[in-house]
């Protein structure tokens, strides 16, 4: 385990050089020319020659990419294009706490609700209220964001004035609501049909069987056998869910106004502010990694059967 | 000094509508004109800085309230670095210059009370308000104005805009470009006097002050806080910034210490996160929201509880318009151009379409702008000719592929380009491929001259002189003519215009080249602006839509 | 169900095949039929588009914008006076394109060739493809396809053009193709990794089967072994896997068109379509303009995805 764990690890230098590479090389290769971008429609040849000497983009792409690894290695993102001056880890800073933020909210309203359903399907399986679980469910997850989020805003902020219609204002409040529901309820048909499958499987085992013949309460036979169990596959798809959460999020922060890291990302790629667009694929990489190693920890302390090698 | 028509008005760069749509504040107030003042200017001699009724107001009964408004995330506060509306807005409250423009668009005194000008117009002298003080409460010195235009023009500060706004400044160039240590062309001559030198007289010199790139910063300030200075800015402003929580809000407040007296307002907050402003503002979250196509006619509906919020501004000076590459087939053979213009039927699609927010343009200078010719001279909408033309024209047999670029990033192209599409195909028989390619590649390949046929491009927001759109857009050798346009004629006249003293012959230069430009039609004129429609909540007093950014918070107030 | 009534029922279907067998269990379940003949339905009415449609996707008619449903316009018009029925009917064929090529060239194609490959060869191959999978894993999806369509999309175009004028014909461009291409070639990129870590884990659990290493031990070779042997009995998951994935592609298209990589207009998509009417004025002036799109892509998803659980139930049904 501890030596799979190591090289894993190591392996993470790795992927973040590639991602980076393909980034830069992208990027670079691409048409579109931050200088233009920043000058707009002042753009004269001689601005631009001056302006890109300032900023080293002049420079050959080797060393310019060279000396970006170099200073990313001592925590040195670079300086935003867009965001005059302003260093990238302010920039992107408070923004992936927002994100994180809002990312938790939605992976608590998905699993609130998904796991919960999904067992509820399956005690319940074969009868209407199975069906309608998992339809409704589904429901959610095929209905687009574009129309879901617009119809929140339409009823709970100007129809009731329950809520407020868009943006962010830190946590504790109200704003988080609506953003977390969007984000979150298209993710509770993955969790409830999952644990369905999963709860369904757990109780046709032996030792299930086991647990009530030797006459254990049904709640205990729920919690310590069927619900442990079941949650293991369960919880090897959360790390795969970060994925979808990360391109949900770049909808929803859009829609909905909110300042996180995936409306900056989308804004940053159009407006080659490529130091953003840097630091910010950077940082989702290493967290999809770190995720998935988690989950392989979790896998294991909840499963005592499985070992990596 | 000449009575140069519109000279009292600043010279501001032209600004693509596309640059403005990709960075204006969003779903605010929209860039709404009252009538600038074009009467002719009487010189540059300074007005008597006594205070206004309005500011003795100020000052004896400070009402107060939060004016609260969505703002869009200002890529800088650093006023040597803004060249966008969402930075500029809320600089221009914060910060100040020596001159500035009020919201009708006159050049009044800000941190300079007064100011003298040499009998050959190339040497200003600055005289300081005494009492002008920055948020700290320090004095505002002739040093700080020095300081201030070096830094601007210092190539280490990255200012994109300085080699335009102070290029007329002996010196300033020099400075730009790394071969002086100071702008010889600003002098201390005492504690409360500066002096500026010019490389040669400059009517537009004083409106071009008024830009931020000139204004006053404290040098503590910046050289205290490195690149974070922007976060606690010593301004000189109406305002002083209270706290900016990045990507949620900015929040300014009165500062009591402003030397024209001070604001009425006791906050004013700029939210910048959001979605829907038009949702905010009927959920009470902001005061202020501009109105899209398609919440127009529930708000024109006079049952609707809000058409009584609905202000109504006139239009900007501005033209939409679709350019072809006059050097690139098919569009090097003029009745092709024109065959695609008579083929468009502008009126219709206004009234149908865009709900009459635009105006059909059949001339480039927009109506009410000085030059205007109020004849119809455009090519109007004719089925028959267009079909004529095209038929005449030397690829009427084989005609070339023809793409059509825009700037933008997915969804509609806009319903007036689909609708003009839609028109070519079933008049002419042309069938447009669309490229849509986001801004920053647009650009380039504008900037290379390689788009064949081109839109989603405007000029708006310039100083009214008609040389402004003429002269940049169609002159064959200025680097803004995207569309190679090359007429010997056009050019001459153009040139002619440039030293004409006398306003009635230049006028007539100009509506001459006009006449010559649209019946070459290297552009499509679409759109002028139309009447701006927005909401403003009724308790909001004082507020007044300006067509440019200049200061206008100062004297707005809630009366709740 | 009882022993008896169990045995009784595997008597009367004693003379039927395999396949008869899964199509008869299949043909039982009520929703797996309704949601198969609704994504027929959907895919028929894309593909038959040109036929079913009453009027052009992009003849407009000024005079008579954002009308009502009524005889001549089904579903109404839109702003520009278009068919919104029409549009919606072209809409499903792009989306019908985009699905099938994606999951053709992406998940299939590409996931189960290296899938097989990885399960079977094993070594060096193995972590290998293991580890490229991992790094388009690890690059967070939305944005390379972001960056891709920013930088190479408007020169992949303009490479195609050349090549047309060169050639001297048109028409690749005006369809779309590239976008398609562009489009299919993004989501492919990143679909390849799921089915192909898929079939490599069923290799691996079946290569140790007797049928399999008795077949090597008769000397069959390698791509018989995989062909023959392992492909079919691989299959079950994989089909499960594209039906659900089909209806996962069909809402990429909406947010592939959000992101500005998606058909340009004039031609007409679903994602495009909800784009335009996806904000809450449209909703509250033109709801019919968004709820439209909505229905058919929901419908579509919905369908892919019920049909996934039925084949699932039907294919394993040690998981009923």
């Amino acid at each position: 385990m501890l030596a799979y764990l190591v090289r894993r690890l190591l392996w993470l230098p790795f992927l973040l050089l590639a991602v980076s590479l393909l980034t830069f090389a992208l990027g670079t290769y691409g048409p579109g020319d931050p200088v233009q971008v920043r000058l707009g429609a002042r753009y004269t040849p001689e601005a631009g020659t001056r302006l890109r000497h300032e900023l080293g983009l002049d420079r050959p792409l080797l060393a310019q990419y060279g000396q970006y690894v170099w200073r990313a290695l001592r925590g040195d993102l670079g300086v935003s294009l867009r965001f005059t001056g302003r260093p990238v880890s302010d920039v992107i800073g408070r923004r992936v706490w927002v994100s994180v933020q809002l990312g938790f909210a939605a992976v608590v309203v998905s699993v609130l609700l998904g796991i919960p359903l999904g067992l509820l399907a399956a005690h319940r399986q074969g009868t209407w209220l199975d069906t309608a679980v998992i339809s409704l469910a589904l429901f959610f997850y095929s209905v687009p964001v574009f129309l879901t989020a617009p119809l929140l805003i339409l009823v709970f902020a100007v129809r009731l004035h329950w809520l407020p219609t868009s943006g962010w204002n830190g946590l504790p409040d109200p704003h988080i609501i609506m953003p977390a529901l969007a984000l979150g309820l298209p993710g509770v048909a993955g969790l409830a049909r999952l644990t369905r499958a999963s709860a369904l499987e757990v109780l046709g085992q032996d030792y299930v069987r086991t647990a009530r013949a030797k006459g254990l309460p049904e709640v205990q036979v729920q919690y310590r056998h069927v619900l442990r169990n079941a949650l293991i596959p369960v919880l090897t798809t959360l790390g795969m869910a970060l994925a979808t959460l990360v391109s949900g999020a770049f909808i929803t922060e859009t829609l909905f106004g909110i300042p996180g890291i995936g409306s900056l990302a989308v804004e940053s790629i159009f407006q080659r502010d490529y130091p953003v667009v840097m630091a910010i694929t950077l940082l989702l990489a290493a967290a999809f990694v770190a995720a998935n190693l988690l989950v392989d920890i979790l896998y294991v302390a909840l499963d005592p059967r499985i070992r990596y090698r | 000094m000449t009575r140069r028509y519109g000279s009292t008005l600043a010279l501001f760069l032209l600004l693509l509508t596309a640059v403005l749509a990709a960075c204006g504040p969003k779903g605010t107030a929209p860039v709404a004109t009252p009538t600038p003042t074009l009467a002719p200017a009487p010189g540059l001699t300074p007005t008597a800085p006594g205070p206004t009724p309005t500011e003795i107001a100020a000052t004896t009964t400070p009402t107060g309230g939060v004016f609260r408004r969505l703002w869009d995330e200002p890529p800088t506060l650093d006023p040597h670095l803004t060249t966008d509306t969402a930075s500029a807005g809320i600089i221009v409250e914060v910060f100040s210059g020596l001159v500035a423009l009020d919201t009708d668009l006159n050049l009044v005194p800000e941190l300079a009370e007064r100011w003298e000008v040499s009998q050959d117009s190339t040497v200003y002298t600055f005289y300081l308000r005494p009492d002008a003080k920055f948020h700290s409460g320090r004095s505002v010195t002739a040093g700080d104005v020095k300081y201030s235009i070096e830094r601007a023009a210092d190539p280490k500060t990255l200012s994109p805009v300085a080699d335009i706004y102070l290029a007329d400044i002996v010196g300033a160039l020099d400075k730009l470009n790394g071969r002086a240590s100071e702008v010889r062309g600003v002098q201390v001559i005492d504690q409360h006097t500066v002096q500026f030198t010019l490389d040669s007289p400059k009517a537009y010199f004083l409106a071009k002050l008024t830009y931020p790139t000139a204004y006053v910063v404290d040098r503590e300030n910046i050289e205290k806080d490195g690149t974070r200075w922007t976060q606690r800015p010593n301004g000189t402003g109406a305002f002083k910034l209270k706290e900016y929580k990045v990507g949620e809000r900015i929040i300014l407040e009165r500062n009591p210490l402003y030397y024209r007296g001070p604001a009425k307002l006791d906050q004013v907050v700029f939210i910048l996160s959001g979605g829907s402003a038009m949702a905010m503002y009927e959920n009470n979250e902001i005061d202020i929201t501009g109105v899209g196509l398609a919440d127009l006619e529930r708000v024109r509906n006079p049952q609707s509880p809000l058409n009584k919020e609905l202000v109504v501004s006139p239009p900007g000076f501005e033209v939409a318009y679709i350019g072809f590459n006059v050097k690139q087939p098919p569009f090097d053979d003029a009745k092709v151009r024109q065959a695609m213009t008579y083929a468009i039927n502008k009126d219709l699609i206004a009234k149908q379409v865009l709900a009459d927010l635009v105006v059909p343009a059949y001339g480039i200078l927009p109506p009410g702008f000085p030059g205007f010719n109020p004849a119809p001279q455009g090519l109007h909408f004719d089925a028959d000719k267009a079909t004529q033309l095209l038929a005449e024209s030397k690829y009427a047999q084989d005609f070339p592929r023809v793409v059509l670029t825009v700037p933008g990033t997915g969804g509609s192209v806009g319903l007036d380009l689909e609708a003009i599409l839609e028109t070519w195909r079933q008049v002419l028989g042309i069938q447009v491929e669309i490229q849509q390619v986001e801004f920053a590649t647009f650009l380039q390949d504008l900037n290379a001259h390689k788009l064949q046929l081109f839109a989603g491009l405007g000029w708006q927001a310039d100083y009214p002189d008609p040389s402004n759109f003429l002269d940049v857009l169609f002159h064959s050798n200025n680097s803004l003519n995207h569309t190679d346009y090359h007429n010997e004629e056009v050019d001459r006249l153009l040139e002619q215009a440039r030293t004409e003293t006398q306003w009635e012959a230049r006028a007539a230069l100009y509506q001459q080249a006009e006449g010559l430009i649209i019946q070459d039609a290297s552009v499509v004129p679409l759109w002028f602006g139309g009447e701006q429609v927005f909401l403003l909540k009724p308790y909001v007093k004082g507020y007044r839509p300006t067509p440019l950014i200049v200061p206008k918070l100062k004297d707005v107030y809630l009366a709740k | 169900m009882e022993l008896a009534e169990q045995q009784a029922v595997a008597q009367r279907h004693r003379g039927e095949g395999p396949w008869a067998r899964l199509l008869r269990r299949f043909l039982h379940k009520k929703v797996a039929v309704a949601c198969l003949a609704l994504v027929v339905a959907l895919y028929l009415a894309g593909v038959l588009a040109p036929l079913l449609a009453p009027y052009g996707y992009n003849q407009t008619d000024l005079l008579h914008p954002l009308e009502g449903p009524s005889g001549a316009h089904w579903l109404g018009t839109d702003r520009l006076g278009r068919d919104l029925l029409s549009r919606l009917l072209w809409g499903l064929q792009t989306t019908v394109i985009i699905t099938a090529a994606a999951t053709l060239t992406g998940s299939l194609a590409l996931g189960i060739l290296l899938g097989l490959a990885s399960g079977y060869l094993g070594r060096r191959v193995d972590s290998a493809i293991m580890r490229v999978g991992e790094l388009f894993l690890a690059f967070p999806d939305i944005l390379l396809v972001i960056l891709l369509a920013a930088t190479l999309k408007p020169r992949a175009v303009e490479l195609v053009r050349s090549f047309e004028d060169s050639l001297g014909f048109r028409g690749i461009v005006q369809s779309g193709a590239v976008d398609y291409l562009v489009v299919f070639g993004a989501l492919a990129a990143f679909s390849w990794v799921g089915m192909a870590r898929l079939v490599r884990g069923q290799v691996l659990a079946l290569k140790e089967q007797t049928f399999v290493e008795a077949a090597r031990a008769n000397g069959a070779s390698t791509w018989r072994v995989l062909r023959v042997h392992l492909l079919p009995n691989a299959l079950s998951p994989v089909l499960v896997s594209v039906s659900a994935g089909m209806g996962a592609v069909a809402g990429s298209e909406v947010v592939l068109s959000w992101l500005g990589i998606g058909i340009q207009p004039p031609r007409p998509s679903l994602g495009l379509m909800i784009l335009d009417n996806g904000n809450l004025s449209a909703l509250r002036a033109t709801p019919h303009l968004l709820l439209a799109p909505v229905a058919a892509v929901a419908l579509l998803i919905f369908a892919w995805n019920l049909l996934g659980d039925a084949l699932n139930d039907v294919l394993n049904p040690r998981a009923r």
